[in-house]
């Protein structure tokens, strides 16, 4: 038998062998008889040392060709066992994706910071810087500086708390008005949102704390119409939506006019309904042009400069967004009511 | 306050608006009302019936009345209770089919009678609080004629009335309602009827800045009995109470002219003079109401010969208080100081109708129109009554104040609004201001004395008369030219904001807990109460303390929260409050975060919060400290960045919880505000990969991996780019009180790659410091 034809014979038996291969080690097993470094085709490579250069070159050709075909099918084969193996392997790693995913979720930040962040937010785009005030303050920035002098009738309407050392829980962000003016001068756009204490019992609706929004513009011709301009463009902004606002008188010894501003009920648009006690119209914030003794209190000269102010009750925009039912969840730190927001 | 809208109607002739109209524009214009209700609206219908027999019904204390009810009813038959039914009683009659707010009254059998309506007592009626015997009317009054008359009662805000002292009277919100309507006021009062002449008793005001006013006349020939239905009714819709005549009158004149009055029994006093005077220290005095009080030289008293007789602007004395054998009478009409009022109401925890009004600044001019007006109304109440001589009267009339300047053209720019000269002046006019033109577009405006005690002394006040009564409806919106101006950042504010959006993103959730701590809490915390700025006036004994820290509020956050969830993350931002002498105190914002786990050792959610310092301020390092008393005694630790300290961070102690641990973070945000972000600064990328080696080294069991870090990097030296803990051991072969601590040193140079021989002799180097520092090595 010449070696073309003993080659012929090995490359159909080892086709055979290789593509009948049941598993990889069988496989494996024919990849050696024939491919290996010791197998069939190499012991007939060994062999053409003794043929003629003719002979050889074209044995050569023929083997090489073999050669490729049954490393070919080797691949083919490997390839196809690998990939068995691995789809049996991953059948096996099958995941319940239902199930819960362990680990903390981001917590949540208080319904009060939400809103403050808003409204610093929404202000700082109106060219309003956001001033703090201290919690505890003196007597003068609380009440004298803001036109409330001693044994004034309006002292009465804000319980006060009082401190061993003479001073006071700041009874509203006001005196922040007198601060800024001192701080910045004029003109000045300026919020101060923050706590404020009232010395009452506490129950569903009366909190000894709550948080005010107090906000002032200090210009040379500032004007109620302006006021009324810039209320109406604010609560548009916080409603979302256009409002009907009026102003009717209000007593505020730290303005002058003293105005409550009401908005046209969101709820029946005006028509009466329970929240707005029929009477269309909801009593939203106390505002007013500035009291020329405040701007004096200031340091800053009436004649020349005057401004408006007003006061928004966080507290209560907070339970009128989400319908809250009892002021006191506010400071109970109970994770049940927290985590709605 | 409450109002009659009839009484009101009665001093604006013309007004016709309906009662919930009247109250509208009163808010609108004038003051805020909280609502308007019916007052006794069956008294439409309730008219005067005289009882013409009275049969008795055995075996019972009713009564078979027969009466007389006037042309409309006829005569009718009722049974009555009452123990004062008697023929020839003049009474009121109910008919049948009425309803007496929730009582409907039928015609019934009662006590086998037939009952066709009923008599009825002043309580029922809702005109008194006599519910003793049914309503007795005088003898003269014809049956079928009302007997009161209904009405609406508007109620006003107080807190809106507090700059008005001529509006705690009906004559003053007639005058709001008159201006605004654009109707006439009537005045009810006749000052011809107070004659100049005086009388042998004499005042003596010792302190015309505490009492600057005392008006007196003296009447003499008093009846004293029930007033009429019509004033009792009035006086009970507004929850005044009906007393009798006398004093009913002087309640009356308040309601109507803001102006307190009293009315002394004169057989009761002693001497000719009424004296006016601070309270001795100690003086007691003995008050209407039944209560005494001792009083202090800031106080003011009405006094006789033998003592005080009244609390000036607060309360009479019992001792001179109209009975019902008084036929002389001293009637009172002073003015008192508001903030001295104020004071000894307060201070006396003494509120009354009259130290209300007198806390607002009432007008001195005012006390003679009420005398007027008491004089007249004392005769229909007291037939007979004699006034005797003329007005007792100290007074120094305060100069008039100046009249205010008015420029109309800085009134259009405050308003927004070019109003018209002449309607400035007719508002202002209407509301009885005297206007006179200053100069061209100047108006001087003269403001009448019962604005002027308090009330209105600028031409800010001015411009809010004018603007209430046009109505804020009419100007018109107008942007705010305002400068271009970037506003001013408070960076310590959003510091804030960002420091609770990371550490909510870490999944704590913020509490707010109150400045306040009760002493209890300070205590079990071991903060020593005196340290702490004490509220002075505290409702409750937690609010008696401002908080030193967010520790207590946190500590009860966590406890309520534990009896639900077994494992939760919470933070507040809030300031501690320490106090300074002589100083407001200093407020220094902290943060605090709390990780609360049921079960569990407490060592991993004390790292989850070493995490979040690190989050929070990178690069911060935790230095075992020594506990406090509220904290786990061996996890304790102070928060240090970039060389200072900042906080601490420690497990609460476990005594301090029913179940589970909790670790806690602490930290001072001022100053980590103060110190801000660390600079950034760009370092070239190294060129050439680093190599790394291991160490494990052994140690004893308190030996801290944070100072063999240190070690190892300050051996390393410069080439050292990082040294990562991989985990410790502990077991055979060490010693028991032996650990074992691996690390992986990464180490680069600049210009080149560490060669085998370079990195071994990097290595030996460490190994050696290690050594020599008393470390062992692993293999
Ligand atoms: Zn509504």
């Amino acid at each position: 038998m010449s070696i073309a034809d003993t080659l012929t014979e090995l490359e159909t038996r080892a086709a055979a062998l290789l593509d009948d291969a049941e598993d990889a080690e069988a496989l494996e097993t024919a990849r050696v008889e024939f491919l290996g470094r010791k197998g069939a085709l190499a012991g007939i490579s060994k062999e053409m040392g003794r043929l003629t250069p003719e002979e050889r070159a074209q044995v050569g050709r023929l083997l090489n060709g073999v050669k490729q075909n049954l490393e070919a099918r080797y691949e083919t084969r490997k390839a196809g066992f690998e990939r068995a193996a691995l789809d049996a392997r991953l059948a096996g790693e099958w995941l319940d994706l239902t199930l819960p995913a362990p680990g903390p979720r981001p917590g949540r930040l208080h319904p009060l910071t939400q809103i403050m962040r808003e409204l610093e937010d929404l202000f700082t785009s109106l060219g309003f810087a956001v001033v703090d005030g201290p919690e505890v303050e003196t007597e003068w920035y609380n009440f004298d500086a803001l036109n409330i002098p001693p044994a004034h009738p309006a002292r009465d309407a804000q319980d006060t708390f009082w401190m061993e050392d003479g001073h006071l829980l700041r009874t509203h962000t006001s005196p922040v008005q007198v601060r800024a003016m001192e701080r910045f001068g004029a003109p000045l756009r300026i919020i101060a949102p923050g706590r404020v204490f009232r010395n009452e019992e506490l129950d569903a609706s009366h909190e000894h704390t709550f948080y005010q929004l107090e906000g002032m513009m200090v210009d040379r011709h500032v004007s109620v119409g302006h006021m009324l301009y810039f209320m109406k463009s604010l609560l548009a902004a916080i409603f979302g939506r256009e409002v009907t606002v009026r102003l009717r008188p209000g007593f505020f010894p730290f303005v002058e006019p003293g105005f409550e501003l009401d908005i046209q009920c969101l709820l029946c648009g005006g028509k009466g309904c329970p929240v707005c006690k029929q009477s269309g119209w909801v009593e939203l914030l106390p505002c007013g042009l500035v009291h020329p003794n405040v701007l004096r209190a200031g340091g800053l000269d009436p004649e020349e400069w005057n401004g408006f102010a007003f006061g928004l009750g966080l507290t209560r925009l907070v339970m009128m967004r989400y319908g809250i039912d009892d002021i006191r969840h506010l400071a109970a730190g109970d994770l049940r009511f927290l985590r709605q927001f | 306050m409450k109002f009659s809208y009839e009484w009101l109607r009665e001093l604006v002739p013309g007004l016709d608006v309906p009662p919930a109209e009247l109250t509208a524009r009163i808010t609108m214009k004038t003051a805020e009302c909280e609502g308007v209700e019916s007052f006794a609206p069956w008294l439409e219908r309730v008219c005067a019936a005289r009882v013409i027999e009275v049969t008795p019904i055995e075996g019972s204390h009713n009564v078979v009345a027969r009466i007389d009810a006037g042309p409309e009813f006829g005569e009718r038959q009722v049974v009555c209770g009452a123990p004062n039914c008697r023929t020839g009683l003049v009474t009121a009659y109910v008919p049948a089919g009425l309803s007496l707010g929730s009582r409907q009254i039928r015609r019934a059998l009662v006590a086998g009678h037939d009952s066709d309506g009923m008599l009825a007592s002043g309580a029922e009626l809702g005109i008194n609080r006599d519910a003793e015997g049914v309503l007795e009317l005088p003898q003269d009054t014809a049956p079928g004629t009302a007997v009161a008359a209904p009405d609406w009662v508007i109620e006003v805000d107080n807190k809106s009335l507090t700059h008005r002292p001529d509006l705690w009277g009906h004559h003053g919100m007639a005058r709001e309602v008159a201006a605004f309507s654009g109707l006439p006021l009537k005045d009810p009062v006749d000052l011809t009827l107070v004659p100049a002449a005086g009388h042998e008793w004499t005042v003596e005001i010792e302190d015309f800045a505490a009492a600057p006013r005392y008006s007196a006349l003296v009447f003499e020939n008093v009846t004293v009995g029930p007033s009429p239905a019509w004033m009792q009714a009035r006086l009970e819709a507004l929850d005044l109470n009906p007393i009798s005549n006398i004093v009913d009158v002087t309640n009356l004149v308040m309601a109507e002219l803001a102006q307190p009055m009293h009315a002394f029994d004169l057989d009761k006093l002693h001497g000719k003079k009424i004296i006016v005077r601070h309270a001795k220290e100690g003086e007691s005095f003995a008050a209407l109401n039944g209560e005494s009080y001792t009083l202090a030289p800031r106080h003011i008293v009405i006094a006789d010969e033998s003592g005080a007789i009244a609390l000036g602007g607060v309360i009479g004395g019992a001792g001179s208080a109209i009975s019902a054998g008084t036929t002389r009478i001293v009637l009172e009409s002073a003015n008192f100081d508001a903030a001295t009022i104020r004071k000894t109401s307060s201070e006396l925890k003494l509120r009354t109708d009259a130290s209300m009004r007198f806390e607002k600044a009432q007008d001195p001019v005012n006390t003679t129109r009420a005398l007027a007006r008491a004089v007249e109304l004392f005769q229909d109440v007291s037939p007979g009554i004699r006034l005797v001589g003329g007005l007792i009267d100290a007074w120094k009339p305060a100069p008039a104040p100046a009249p205010i300047e008015l420029p109309l053209d800085w009134l259009d720019q405050k308003l927004g609004l070019a109003v018209p000269a002449e309607r400035v002046r007719a508002i202002l006019e209407s509301l009885e201001f005297r206007v006179e033109e200053a100069r061209p577009g100047v108006f001087a405006v003269h403001v009448p004395s019962w604005r002027a005690t308090k009330d209105i002394t600028i031409k800010d006040d001015l411009l809010e008369e004018v603007g209430r009564v046009i109505g804020y409806a009419e100007v018109p919106l107008e942007a705010p030219l305002q400068p271009v101006r970037r506003p001013w950042v408070n960076r310590e504010r959003l510091y804030h904001h960002e420091v609770r959006e990371m550490t909510a993103a870490q999944g704590f959730t913020e509490v707010s807990n109150y400045s306040f701590v009760s002493e209890e809490m300070a205590r079990r915390f071991g903060f020593a109460p005196d340290d702490h700025l004490r509220v002075a006036n505290p409702i409750s004994i937690e609010q008696g303390l401002m908080r030193l820290s967010l520790l207590p509020g946190m500590h009860r956050c966590v406890t309520e929260n534990a009896k639900r969830f077994d494992e939760f993350r919470l933070f507040e931002i809030g300031s501690e409050i320490h106090k300074r002498a002589g100083a407001l105190p200093d407020e220094i914002p902290h943060f605090m975060a709390a990780l609360y786990r049921k079960q569990g050792d407490g060592s991993a959610a004390l790292l989850e919060l070493k995490r979040l310092a690190d989050c929070l301020l990178p690069g911060a390092a935790a230095r075992p400290a020594e506990a406090r008393g509220y904290e786990h005694p061996a996890r304790s630790a102070e928060v240090v960045w970039r060389g200072e300290t900042l906080g601490r961070l420690y497990e609460l102690h476990p005594a301090l919880l029913e179940a589970g641990r909790a670790a806690v973070l602490d930290l001072d945000l001022r100053k980590a505000f103060e110190m801000g972000p660390e600079p950034k600064r760009y370092t070239p990328l190294r060129r050439f990969p680093g190599s790394s080696f291991d160490l494990s080294v052994v140690a004893g069991l308190r030996v801290l991996a944070g100072d063999l870090i240190a070690s190892i990097r300050a051996a390393t030296g410069e080439c050292c780019d990082a040294v990562e803990y991989l985990y410790s051991y502990r077991g055979q072969p060490l010693a028991e009180d032996r650990q074992s601590l691996s690390f992986r040193i990464t180490v680069s140079a600049a210009d080149h790659t560490f060669s085998n021989e370079e990195l071994t002799a990097i290595r030996n180097g460490v190994m050696d410091a290690l050594r020599a520092q008393g470390f062992d090595l692993r293999a």
